[in-house]
């Protein structure tokens, strides 16, 4: 397999290249860093989902018209740090989608009658979630980890308030300071070779403005530690959630750290948590744990959901998974499997045009470096086992963390 | 790209996708057993059975597949459906022998120890309480129970909990016994691997089980429906929905190409897969005559394609302070349109290149390869999915303004309402 094509354009978009011809089509994702973090509360939500509905020269119905009549797909999603970009086309359908993007980019009209339109989606978008145990606790967690005044803390889609407010103008003025080419990573796989991204891809986006680069945020500093029940009574089944701040992807003890959350609640079925909580206790359908590592930082947290009269000893055996850490570390066996999946995992995941597109944005978007790929089974087998033990308890420790349950909860007595 | 077909003497039907370039090699069992197979008092017994299969047996101890599989970096995951339950692992492409011991463990030698049946009983009761969070999937279970009395379409993939408290071990091995044999399955790989050399390893094995006396195939018609049927959950909440079924032919039948055009017409198109797409289609009649008249903030049209005459079910979230009475009547009038004067000519091509390109799009990488071949070839025939394709592209105007009038009528709709009672969630 040949190395990926690595193109900066003049403007400081950066295009990338994973070609495979025996692929029948073409898919590509990146993103614009001009996600909810870089504008006031709940504009960026705006921008991102009337990117393509309408520019200066097209009505939204055209984009959408255009865009379908090709057979092609075009998605624009906001996030904390960046918009995701995303597309399907063929090699015959390249150049047209291209320039209904690029057009889309460079110049959306934000039509009122849209702006209204996505006003009324992202109401309800907040409303679902409002009615959801597992998104009520996930996101007053991050309201919990996270101190207020850091972006992080905030949900990326604003709250009822902001969204029934922001004005056209506020949107207007986010994208004229965003959206600049500079902070423009697109990364593309499958039926594609490097002269047509030398021409027909940068064609489509060399006139981009290129802005000014989006500085980093600052890293967040850890919230004070507290918990909330937040009673929905009329629901089946409760979550809960507990978590705290932890790393940015680009810090050394990312990998470490890494490995340590995908034998705790990640591999297999849901790690050593799974293995408790849902395969020997059968308390839950869902028992995992995450790590989140952005640019500026990241946050850990483990979530389950369960009958709420279980709520009780499922917090329990949490809190004692991770005590155990302490007793029992992970084992050599633990480790080398670990390290085993992390290898694997990454190239299984190439297997997917649309997955490795996106590999090539995380590697650019993060500069991890364009031989990273070859690189990384090595970084990963040098991680040395008592240092991912030693990160494991440092990090997953119940004293450090904030807890939020939701659901049919009032009444239980939780301790973690 | 070709696929190659087998069957092996004890009735294994075998499907070979060779990939040579992939990183990776994708090893698919497809049954052909589903809750329609069940009967009152085990639904949801296929499911559970799914469970069971995690949970070693044979050769493999307890937490070994995902110990195995978990190693490698591999995906991998079970699905039970209304007519199939299927499993899978993807794995570094020189782990072929892997992929086929797991499965092989899992087709003959299950353990289903009464301790492990017990626990589970928890996780599956979790799994349908957390389904019961979402007004969505009580809307839908609602919708199905309506519109088949008689089908076992009628009863959820994940059961009625009442079955659930009281199926047995029991039940659920002398079911797994019945259905998990060769000559009720079929396996698919897809990716970097040599034919010849993957069709030796199967027949090594998978060759020396013994086919089973499948029970007769399920005889149970849905009679027709004579009139609309309609249902209401009132149920705290902040979100009004409506859902509106029409019964339609199954996936094996000539009308489907037209009823999928159709699709695409009323409700955009995204492929084939069944776990949706990240994409929005704007251009589509329930879109333009629901979400940009704001009377919902989405809407989705999908035809189930099932073994037996199915559902075609068109959803929408209510736009806060519109009417869902409203909403319901522009559903209806879309579909109606449709059957009075069918699509135009710009309509039509549009929805014949979406089904074209994303065929391309469906056929990305190893795992969703195989995704599509065993789910066509446990429903109807693996060969159905290319002929369906281009069945699709000789659908004219008039084949859609056909289907339209033929299941889209009012003595075969159900409409679900899901009025959120504000103020007390």
């Amino acid at each position: 397999m040949s190395g990926p094509v690595r193109l900066e354009l003049g403007n400081g978009a950066v295009l990338l290249l994973h070609e495979d011809s025996t692929s029948p089509s073409i898919a590509f994702r990146g993103s614009v860093r001009a996600g909810a973090a870089y504008g006031p509360p709940g504009v960026a939500e705006f921008v991102a989902r009337l990117l393509l509905r309408g520019t200066t020269r097209r009505s939204a119905a055209k984009i959408a018209d255009a865009t379908e009549d090709l057979g092609s797909a075009l998605a624009a999603t906001n996030g904390v740090e960046s918009v995701a970009v995303e597309g399907r086309c063929t090699r015959e359908t390249l150049k047209p989608i291209l320039a209904i993007l690029s057009e889309s980019l460079a110049s959306p009209a934000f039509p009122a009658a849209e702006v209204e339109k996505v006003r009324g989606e992202i109401l309800g978008d907040l409303r679902a979630q409002e009615d959801d145990t597992r998104r009520v606790a996930t996101r007053r967690l991050l309201e919990l980890v996270y101190p207020a005044g850091h972006p992080y803390h905030r949900d990326p889609k604003g709250d009822e308030r902001t969204a029934a407010q922001v004005p056209r103008t506020a949107i207007r003025s986010f994208h004229e300071e965003s959206y600049g080419a500079a902070n423009l990573i697109l990364a593309f796989s499958g039926d594609l070779d490097e002269d047509a991204l030398r021409t027909v891809v940068a064609d489509a986006f060399e006139d981009l403005d290129a802005g000014v680069r989006k500085k980093p945020l600052p890293p967040p500093k850890s919230g004070k530690r507290t918990h909330e029940i937040l009673p929905m009574p009329h629901k089946s089944q409760a979550d809960f959630v507990a978590g705290r701040v932890a790393l940015p992807r680009s810090h050394p003890d990312y990998y470490a750290l890494n490995l340590a959350n995908i034998l705790f609640g990640r591999i297999g079925l849901y790690g050593r948590l799974g293995q408790k909580v849902r395969d020997t206790l059968g308390l839950a359908y869902y028992s995992f744990s995450a790590l989140e590592a952005r640019h500026a930082g990241g946050h850990w947290y483990v979530n389950a959901g369960v009958n709420p009269k279980n709520l009780e000893k499922a917090v329990a055996a949490i809190r004692a998974e991770m005590e155990r850490l302490h007793r029992e570390p992970f084992t050599d066996r633990e480790i080398r499997d670990g390290k085993d999946h992390m290898i694997g995992t990454v190239q299984v995941a190439l297997e997917r045009s649309s997955d490795h597109a996106a590999a090539l944005h995380d590697i650019e978007s993060y500069g991890l470096g364009p031989d990273y790929l070859k690189r990384h089974p090595s970084i990963v087998q040098s991680l040395d086992a008592d240092f991912v033990r030693a990160k494991a308890r440092e990090y997953f420790e119940p004293g450090a963390c904030s807890w939020v349950a939701s659901g049919p909860v009032k009444g239980a007595k939780l301790a973690f | 790209m070709e696929t190659i077909a087998h069957t092996l003497d004890n009735g294994l039907t075998v499907l070979l996708r060779p990939i040579p370039t992939s990183p990776a090699i994708t090893v698919w069992v497809g049954y052909k057993v589903g809750s329609r197979n069940e009967r009152p008092g085990i639904t949801g017994a296929t499911h559970w059975v799914e469970h069971m299969l995690f949970k070693g047996g044979g050769k493999l101890k307890k937490g070994e597949i995902d110990a195995i599989v978990g190693r490698l970096g591999g995906k991998f995951n079970g699905f039970t459906d209304t007519d199939f339950t299927i499993y899978f692992e993807t794995l570094p492409p020189d782990h072929l022998e892997t992929g086929l011991m797991i499965e092989a463990e899992r087709m003959r030698n299950a353990a289903f120890d009464p301790q492990e049946s017990e626990s589970e009983r928890g996780v599956i009761i979790s799994e349908r309480e957390g389904a019961e969070n979402s007004p969505k999937y009580l809307l839908s279970e609602e919708m199905w129970h309506l519109a088949f009395h008689v089908h076992p379409y009628h009863w959820p993939v994940v059961g009625w909990k009442a079955d659930l408290e009281r199926i047995t071990r029991e039940d659920l091995y002398t079911y797994y016994l019945q259905h998990y044999a060769p000559n009720n399955a079929v396996l698919v790989l897809a990716g970097n691997f040599k034919p010849r050399d993957a069709m030796a390893k199967i027949q090594s094995y998978f060759g020396g089980f013994r086919p089973e006396t499948q029970p007769p195939p399920l005889a149970v018609k849905e009679p027709p429906q004579e009139g609309e049927r309609r249902g209401v959950i009132r149920r705290p909440g902040t979100q009004d929905h409506v859902m509106v079924g029409y019964r339609v032919a199954p996936l094996a039948h000539a009308d489907t190409a037209a009823i999928l055009v159709l699709q695409g017409i009323l409700g955009g198109w995204h492929g084939l897969s069944p776990f949706g797409s990240q994409f929005v289609s704007r251009s589509n009649r329930l879109y333009r005559g629901l979400v940009d008249k704001k009377l919902a903030t989405d809407v989705a049209a999908q035809h189930r394609m099932q073994a037996d005459p199915g559902l075609f079910t068109i959803d929408a979230t209510v736009r806060e302070g519109a009417d869902p009475e409203k909403v319901e009547r522009a559903i209806v009038a879309e579909v109606d349109a449709l059957a009075r004067k069918g699509p135009t000519k710009a309509e039509l091509g549009r929805a014949l290149r979406q089904i074209r390109s994303w065929h391309a799009y469906d056929l990305d990488g190893p795992t969703a390869q195989a995704l599509l071949y065993t789910w066509f070839e446990v429903v109807a025939s693996h060969r159905w999915l290319d002929e369906l394709l281009a069945a699709c592209q000789k659908v004219t105007a008039e084949d859609v303004r056909r289907v339209a009038g033929t299941y889209f009528t009012e003595p075969n709709r159900t409409v679900c309402t899901f009025l959120a009672q504000r103020g007390t969630s």
